[in-house]
């Protein structure tokens, strides 16, 4: 089975939210800080670095009003 | 007085319909007997929040005229129901499941809710939920005002989240129907574990006006029921144009099953691993046999990948950032303390550190995301996955605690939701007595396309006719 890098980051990155389960990726986060603000900061800060790594066209614009 | 059997309780909406049509029971008699099976049943799940008894029956009794003069309206006319906490109802408790919101009162109606009205569904509660729809990133089961949502197929398993009420209503037979809500897996999830077809519309198809907030760009409303065709036939009643939702994407939905294309034409791209590596070993039989059953369908399965992108990190940074700015009130007031969970708690409290780049970052790369599946769509006509990797949880274990193996269609939850694409899970099988459950995704507005789908697993199936043995 191959995981890409992009793949792995993510993985390790997202909390879990609205439902989803959390993964064994955010238990692994979450066997960071203790404190459940400073692991919920750490994870804002996980996913903050995996989407710096991404590279988006300038001509990309925000879906301010989301339409699918 | 009509005859109730167990039966009626978890009857399909048109044999429902066929029967009060055929004057064989009235409203009133559904109303009552519903009525009364939410509220000696729903607490020993906690799945309710609020019963309407007596709006039921007096709601009721008019449907009956309306039914006696010959004026039908449909197939939901007269046939109970029961909605998600997050949805308003003019003049009642409204909590979303929350503690600082228990006394909430509004004083209009969501427009979903109106719509039924409109064809006759007789409202019979409100059902409960994790609080505040699991936004901050919920930890425990516990994470509601109503307590753990427990199972009705075994009462020491999680019945999911965040739509629990709704999902564990329908599955113990006290509403034939439920509205629930998904922002990411909170309709398939709960729809899964208990054993029901739960339906995520596209986004922007089903109007959210009257509905709690929790990320204005992902949040879609939808039913779960016994049975796909139950599914579509909702679905056609509470979709169209709403000028009160912004997100509104002004189509309407008509259920045509007469016009599905022959399952022999359709391409159903899948990742063979979600259904061995990926999921829980006791369900890989299961899973395998829910494999041979939609070959036998006539579709073709296609070995596919999802677009790689970061979907966990961009779904994490919208709803943080949405939420962070809905929920602003509640986190500057300090009364976030009173929430149930010390993990959403947290997540609130953090989420106010959402950097305005990561929020513009994920809604742009979201843009890519549609592309991306658009294309994939080109190639297949829908996807199919397991709704959950096994079956519900236990009770008492952290909702973390569980591991899952990276890979496949690991990602599908947060990918269509992110894109807005439709989803319908439904019963495949068991695994350690407990159900389990297939997902088909598919392009924007394929609603018909992937409920045509489940229909067909499920005329070749019983899996979704199956009853909670307590029940």
């Amino acid at each position: 089975m191959k995981i890409t890098r992009r793949r792995l980051a993510a993985a390790l990155a997202a909390p879990a939210f609205a439902g989803t389960m959390p993964s064994a990726a955010a238990a692994q986060t979450t066997a960071g800080p203790s404190d459940p603000l400073e692991a919920a900061k750490a994870r804002i800060k996980a996913n903050s670095d995996a989407l710096a790594k991404e590279e988006v066209p300038m001509s990309t614009e925000p879906a301010f009003q989301f339409k699918a | 007085m009509a005859d109730l059997s167990a039966d009626t309780f978890f009857a399909t909406i048109p044999e429902l319909n066929a029967r009060l049509v055929a004057k064989e029971i009235s409203a009133e008699e559904l109303a009552r007997a519903f009525s009364n099976r939410l509220e000696q049943l729903g607490p020993r799940y906690n799945a309710l929040a609020l019963p309407f008894p007596q709006q039921a029956i007096r709601r009721a009794k008019l449907v009956d005229a309306e039914i006696k003069r010959g004026r039908l309206r449909g197939p939901l006319q007269g046939i109970p129901y029961g909605a998600k906490d997050l949805l308003s109802v003019a003049g009642q408790v409204t909590t979303w499941g929350a503690q600082p919101y228990r006394a909430q009162v509004f004083d209009y109606t969501a427009t979903v809710l109106e719509k039924l009205d409109g064809v006759g569904a007789v409202l019979t509660g409100k059902l409960s939920m994790v609080e505040l729809a699991g936004g901050g990133g919920y930890r425990l089961a516990s994470a509601s005002l109503f307590g753990p949502g427990l199972n009705p197929w075994d009462r020491s398993r999680w019945s999911g989240g965040s739509s629990s009420g709704s999902a564990t209503a329908v599955a113990a037979g006290l509403v034939p129907f439920a509205l629930g809500s998904e922002t990411s897996g909170s309709i398939i999830t709960p729809a899964s574990y208990c054993g029901v077809t739960g339906l995520r519309p596209t986004y922007g198809l089903v109007s959210r006006h009257g509905a709690m907030a929790l990320s204005w760009t992902l949040d879609k409303i939808g039913p779960l029921a016994h049975t796909a065709e139950d599914c579509g036939l909702i679905l056609q009643m509470i979709a169209g144009k709403d000028s009160n939702d912004p997100g509104s994407a002004g189509k309407s939905f008509y259920y045509t099953p007469q016009y599905a294309r022959p399952m022999k034409e359709l391409k159903i791209g899948y990742a063979p691993i979600d259904f061995t590596d990926r999921a829980d070993a006791s369900a890989r039989p299961a899973f395998a046999a829910a494999l041979a059953a939609l070959k036998e369908t006539g579709v073709q399965l296609i070995e596919t990948k999802l677009p790689d992108f970061p979907y966990g990190p961009a779904l994490s940074a919208i709803i943080g950032a949405e939420e962070a700015s809905i929920f602003e009130p509640l986190i500057a007031s300090g009364r976030v303390n009173e929430l149930a969970d010390p993990s959403q708690i947290a997540g609130l409290k953090a989420s106010v550190d959402v950097a305005a780049k990561d929020y513009l970052k994920a809604m742009r790369l979201r843009r890519l995301m549609q592309e991306a599946f658009q294309r994939l769509f080109s190639e297949v006509d829908a996807l199919v996955t397991t709704g959950r990797s096994g079956p519900a949880t236990p009770v008492n274990q952290p909702l973390d605690a569980t591991s899952s193996v990276p890979g496949g269609f690991d990602s599908i939850i947060p990918a269509g939701n992110l894109a807005g694409l439709p989803a319908v899970a439904f019963p495949c099988g068991f695994a350690d007595n407990l159900p389990v459950a297939l997902q088909v995704v598919g392009p924007a507005f394929s609603e018909n396309t992937i409920l045509a789908i489940a229909r067909e697993f499920q005329s070749h199936t019983d899996w979704h006719k199956r009853r909670p043995p307590a029940a």
